[in-house]
């Protein structure tokens, strides 16, 4: 029987990071990751940061995973139990969407438009295609949501995005079922991303240069480590 | 209805045929209502907070961590007897082996961090499931459907109660793995698809107690 070997960490080791000015602070690094963070944070880089950004910076990125499994629906490429999946995790995406957007009006923010949203050329052409960019997806935002919770100060938003940080974490472990990848569930302590690294993970799909520049070609995979440098 | 809950009701109406319906109903039942599952599991269209986490207020971290490290052990010890009864093969088993160690690994870090804050760490209770629970591999999957929105729903309930930010990271982090293991263990349900919520449910405080206190928690 295989026996896995879990690394436990203490408290003090997941907060990553400490406060909100380092999660924002990625909005002074120079590059494509910044220009996006800068375009969710809807001009407010200066201002001081809130709940409403952050609940915008997850709104952005409920946007881009709702757009992301509604073109995969509508490329016609699914079949058997991963298009059972994906018709849910569009649902989903779609549903965050519009909570997120009723909780930023509910508090009397404006919530971010839905951003313009660049894909991969093959990103549709086939089920593997879509499965492998929803692998790299799914764990973004969970990490996203893992980072920027301890950030939120009120506890109604909190509990929101409790709510929906752990569906995310249900994604990755439907897709895992869909790739083979055993035990699905895998993370005795799924990881926190910061702000950084969730920008650098996603600008390429929320109009970073990359793709529409023809700029070097790289696999969602590449991409996403890309996002960790 | 969802596919966990008609799982979990089908599972309920099986048991009805079996000698020991008293006693597992007593238990199952009390676990279930306990947690409302006559609501459990809507898809609800929203994200707002229902103010759960007030009922966890007050408490201060040392004692919610310490009710978690008794919910961790419960899960752990669980868990632990299902891959010990023999009742799993290939990737079943390698799912549950791993659910196992996640659990421990959480009740490890619980310690540790109760250790940092100079709070007692519990002692483990004595544990009872009900009577058949290691008999089979589909009884033993329905309890594990009903413990994992037990642990979700209490760490979902307490987090924006707890004080510590560093503590609130760390619970979180333990929130998600428990809902994969909620996914994983629809996997093994056959529910498909498994991804079948939208929206995560916190549990208040009393409800949660009295989910786990037939189990032998009585903190």
């Amino acid at each position: 029987m295989e026996k896995h070997t879990i690394n436990v960490p203490g408290a003090h080791e997941f907060a990553r990071p400490r406060t909100r000015r380092d999660f924002f602070k990625s909005l002074a690094v120079a590059g494509a990751g910044a220009t996006a963070a800068s375009m969710l944070v809807a001009g407010k880089a200066s201002a001081k940061t809130d709940d409403v950004d952050i609940a915008n910076f997850a709104l952005s990125l409920e946007y881009l995973e709702a757009d992301f499994y509604a073109r995969a629906l509508d490329a016609g490429v699914l079949s058997g139990d991963a298009l059972g999946v994906v018709e849910n995790l569009a649902s989903h995406e779609s549903q965050h969407v519009d909570a997120l957007v009723g909780l930023i009006e509910s508090v009397g923010a404006t919530p971010v438009s839905k951003p313009t949203l660049t894909f991969p050329a093959d990103a549709f052409s086939s089920q593997a295609s879509v499965l492998d960019l929803a692998a790299t997806f799914e764990p973004v935002g969970v990490g996203a949501y893992l980072g920027a919770a301890p950030l939120i100060s009120s506890p109604d938003i909190l509990a929101a995005a409790g709510s929906i940080e752990g569906v995310e974490g249900e994604h990755v472990v439907a897709i895992n079922m869909l790739l083979g990848v055993v035990p699905y569930a895998n993370e005795a302590f799924p990881e926190a991303l910061t702000l950084d690294e969730v920008s650098a993970a996603v600008a390429p799909f929320l109009g970073g240069e990359m793709l529409s520049t023809g700029g070097p070609k790289l696999s969602p995979a590449e991409m996403y480590r890309l996002g960790h440098v | 209805m969802s596919g966990v809950e008609s799982r979990v009701l089908i599972g309920l109406d099986r048991e009805t045929s079996r000698r020991n319906f008293l006693k597992t109903a007593a238990w199952t039942g009390a676990a279930l209502s306990a947690m409302g599952i006559g609501g459990f599991g809507v898809a609800v269209r929203r994200a707002e907070a229902e103010g759960e986490y007030k009922t966890y207020e007050g408490l201060g971290d040392a004692a919610i961590l310490q009710f978690a490290y008794q919910l961790e052990l419960l899960e752990g010890t669980f868990y632990a007897e299902g891959v010990n009864a023999g009742l799993f093969a290939d990737a079943f088993l390698e799912q549950i082996v791993a659910i196992r160690d996640h659990e421990m690994a959480h009740a490890d870090a619980i310690a540790s961090t109760l250790g940092e804050l100079g709070a007692e760490v519990p002692a483990t209770p004595e544990f009872t499931f009900p009577s058949g629970t290691f008999g089979d591999a589909k009884t033993f999957l329905e309890l594990a459907a009903t413990f994992e929105p037990v642990g979700i729903g209490a760490y979902q309930g307490a987090a924006p109660a707890l004080e510590s930010k560093d503590i609130l990271a760390a619970a979180i982090s333990i929130h998600n793995a428990e809902c994969q293991h909620r996914c994983a263990i629809n996997i093994l349900n056959l529910i498909n698809p498994p991804n079948d919520l939208a929206f995560e449910v916190a549990l208040p405080l009393p409800k949660v107690q009295a989910a786990v206190k037939p189990f032998g928690i009585t903190g």
